[in-house]
């Protein structure tokens, strides 16, 4: 089975999304288009499968095994979804059925569903047992951990003998041991003799599958060719300037070796905290101090708790026993020395107002000085017109820097910072990254920044402290930079 | 839908703020808005044009619809039209007041509820739970039998009946703005309970009150058009819907438009009350 793909144009309003003269996806290699939002990969692929929202214009031919289609056709593909294209979609937690239990989820895709249910069912914890989640066969997708829903996903999705899956995004919001997971899975797709084409802004998954790489930007492909090669030797400088975005390759001006500087006052002092979550011991007996200046990265596999022991720094969450005290961290006027920032900012930010009205109060409340919030703006290098939108009106990117400054308006003495960049590309998390500590480093804040991916973690903070997720695993781990 | 995709479609779309979802029907929601219109002009305008909703000449008893009496006259020979007028009147005077009172006890029990939470908010759902068990209608009829057809029972009866509805609504929505993301952070940035109300509060309940509210007058006119027609509503000789469809239903066969003409405009009432809602709008 081969996919030829040519010149398939798509457009919205006179604006060209996706411009791309061809692809060719061939059995046994996978090929991986990488690049930012809004660089139309996504479009790209869900083109060819024939998803795309009504109201897009698209132009362009298939081939499919020699057998030419019309990719303006949309619905020309239905009859092959399942059966020769399959999905396998981004957040399988929400794609999956809620009210139905996984197996019964996975058997609905097999080929012999309608007529004989129960052989269905069989190849449905078949295939479930071959990606070793049987024991999950009962339950229902919000009783999964990513990484399981995951597996659940690529069952459901290869279960009717596709060659040619699609996977979009498919290591969004995984942490590193799910994501080698989930490639090993695409890889035995392959290496089975299957067609692969996967949309992702993960450098590191794109490596992990090999074959072929496209590098798409503003609806053209860069720069294409093997992985290996594309990805150490670039030809193209934006490629060049994707890898320099990676964590690992960053070389800042506020990144630095040590810690604060000696007899930096005590803010935070937890002393042998335990949190004991839904059953699940999340940390036992954690002591952690923290200073003015300090940079601690909360990291661990998803559901480990990493989020829970910030906020419980913050005090914003119980604990089972334990103590933690703040120093000097009392809120009043013209003082809020704590902030968060959040993973989604449109959920932290009112969703019906102006965002100039729910920062103006802020600036109101505390007696910020006038013109603080222009200059913020223009070191962030945001639009002062964006204030008058509402947040759903504004970029992730661009409201996740306008939240950077409401929290850094008040000059706070401590950030927690949940997953601040994992729903950004590379190159928006490495900007609005560095708008951040930016300013960490000229107010000297402390940091606590929670992520699942240890590289940003290397690169940003001095020390970290290591959740395991296990649930045997009693102690929190402290490893050195 | 990948955000990839809704990226690319929003960076396309005209300015965001005036961005709107496309209103559904806008020619369905002027119709209803017109006949809104009418029904309360006829409630307005209506007793002042056409007087003496009791005036009897029973010697016109049944007298068919003409120019000058265009809904005729009824077994006792008043006037249809002024009767229907007078009817209008009371039901819609009644089933706003009900709104308003309803909505703004059960509103700021709802939001103290969801505010304060703990032994607060369990009272105050205990009452609410204890009254939604019994359906409203009946509480209604228990006030109205007690109060053997006092206005003013009737009105406090719909209104409890109706803040219950209200305080489940504001509480439930409100508890889970308070709880938000967005409320938490203003909190860490000290803003005031003012800014929590009137930013992230009011603007997620307005469309829920406007829609509450058209539903709640429905409520209401019906509520009391069923109590007059059962009879344990208000007396004869007031004009009043329900009573008038149960007055005029031995006649129905000689005068049909005794019946229709009440039905008629509860009908329309409660259509058009359906069709001018808006769409809630998303952020």
């Amino acid at each position: 089975m081969t996919v030829h793909l040519h010149r398939v144009v798509v457009r919205h309003a006179g604006r060209t999304l996706v411009d791309v003269a061809d692809v060719h996806l061939e059995p046994g290699r996978a090929v991986t288009v990488v690049g930012e939002s809004g660089s139309g990969k996504s479009l790209l692929a869900h083109a060819a499968l024939g998803t795309l929202p009504a109201g897009l214009a698209v132009h362009g031919a298939m081939s499919i095994d020699g057998v030419p289609h019309d990719v303006g056709d949309q619905a020309g593909r239905r009859p092959l979804w399942g059966r020769t294209l399959a999905l396998l979609p981004q957040e399988p937690v929400l794609a999956l059925d809620p009210t139905m239990r996984v197996r019964d989820v996975v058997a609905e895709g097999a080929p012999t569903f309608a007529r004989d249910r129960r052989a269905a069912r069989r190849a449905a914890l078949e295939r479930l047992a071959g990606l070793g989640v049987a024991h999950a066969a009962g339950a229902y997708p919000h009783q999964l951990s990513g990484g399981m829903a995951q597996r659940v996903a690529f069952a459901a999705a290869t279960i009717g003998e596709a060659p040619v899956l699609v996977a979009d995004e498919p290591s969004k919001g995984l942490d590193v041991a799910a994501r080698d997971d989930l490639a090993a899975l695409l890889r035995r797709h392959v290496e089975g003799g299957g067609v692969l084409l996967t949309i992702t802004h993960d450098l590191d998954l794109a490596r992990a599958l090999g074959g072929d790489v496209l590098v798409m930007r503003e609806a053209e492909v860069l720069e294409r060719g093997p992985v290996e090669q594309v990805l150490t030797t670039p030809t193209h400088p934006y490629t060049a300037r994707l890898l320099a975005a990676e964590p690992a390759r960053w070389a800042k001006a506020w990144m630095r070796d040590g810690g604060p500087p000696e007899g930096s006052p005590l803010l935070v002092h937890a002393e042998q905290v335990t949190r004991t979550l839904g059953g699940r011991r999340l940390f036992t007996g954690l002591d952690l101090d923290l200073r003015a200046g300090d940079r601690v990265a909360l990291t661990g596999p998803s559901g480990s708790g990493k989020t829970t022991l910030g906020r419980v720094l913050l005090r914003r969450h119980p604990v089972d026993s334990g103590r933690v005290t703040h120093h000097d961290l009392a809120r009043r006027r013209g003082r809020a020395p704590v902030q968060q920032l959040h993973q989604d900012p449109t959920q932290s930010f009112p969703a019906f107002v102006p965002l100039r009205a729910a920062l103006g109060d802020a600036v109101r409340r505390h007696g910020v000085a006038p013109g603080r919030l222009e200059e913020l703006l223009g070191t962030m290098r945001l639009d002062p017109g964006l204030l008058e939108r509402r947040p759903g009106g504004v970029s992730g990117g661009e409201l996740q820097r306008l939240a950077i400054i409401r929290a850094m308006l008040l000059h706070p003495a401590l950030l927690l910072a949940d997953e601040p960049t994992s729903r950004l590309d590379l190159l928006t998390q490495e900007e609005t990254l560095d708008a951040l500590m930016g300013q960490v480093e000229q107010q000297g804040t402390a940091l606590l920044l929670v992520t699942h991916d240890t590289s940003l973690a290397h690169a940003v903070a001095d020390r970290e402290v290591v959740l395991p997720g296990g649930v045997t695993t009693p102690t929190a781990v402290l490893a050195g930079r | 839908m990948s955000t990839d995709l809704t990226a690319a479609l929003a960076a396309t779309s005209p300015a965001p703020r005036t961005r709107r979802r496309p209103r559904l029907l806008p020619r369905a929601r002027a119709v209803a808005a017109a006949a809104l219109v009418l029904v309360v002009l006829l409630a307005l305008v209506g007793p002042f044009v056409w007087g003496g909703p009791a005036l009897q000449e029973l010697s016109r008893s049944l007298e068919p619809p003409s120019l000058a009496e265009p809904l005729g006259r009824d077994h006792l020979g008043r006037s249809v039209l002024s009767r229907l007028a007078h009817a209008t009147r009371l039901s819609l005077a009644l089933a706003a007041l009900s709104v308003v009172t309803s909505a703004l006890v059960g509103g700021l029990a709802g939001v103290v509820a969801a505010w304060i939470g703990r032994w607060v908010d369990t009272a105050i759902n205990a009452v609410s739970e204890v009254l939604v068990a019994v359906p409203a209608l009946l509480v209604v009829l228990l006030a109205a039998a007690l109060a053997d057809g006092s206005l003013l029972v009737l009105y406090v009866g719909i209104a409890i009946a109706q803040s219950v509805e209200w305080f489940r609504v504001v509480r439930a929505r409100s508890a889970v703005v308070l709880a938000g993301p967005a409320v938490g952070t203003a909190r860490m940035l000290d803003l005031s309970a003012w800014h929590v109300l009137h930013r992230h509060l009011w603007p997620e309940l307005r469309p829920v009150l406007l829609t509450l509210a058209a539903f709640g007058v429905g409520t209401s006119v019906i509520a009391l058009s069923t109590l007059g027609y059962v009879g344990v509503g208000l007396r004869p000789p007031t004009a009043e819907l329900g009573l008038m469809i149960t007055e005029s239903l031995p006649f129905w066969s000689q005068a049909p438009w005794l019946v229709l003409a009440p039905v008629l405009v509860l009908a329309v009432t409660l259509l058009a009350l359906l069709g001018v809602r808006r769409e809630e709008p998303s952020a």
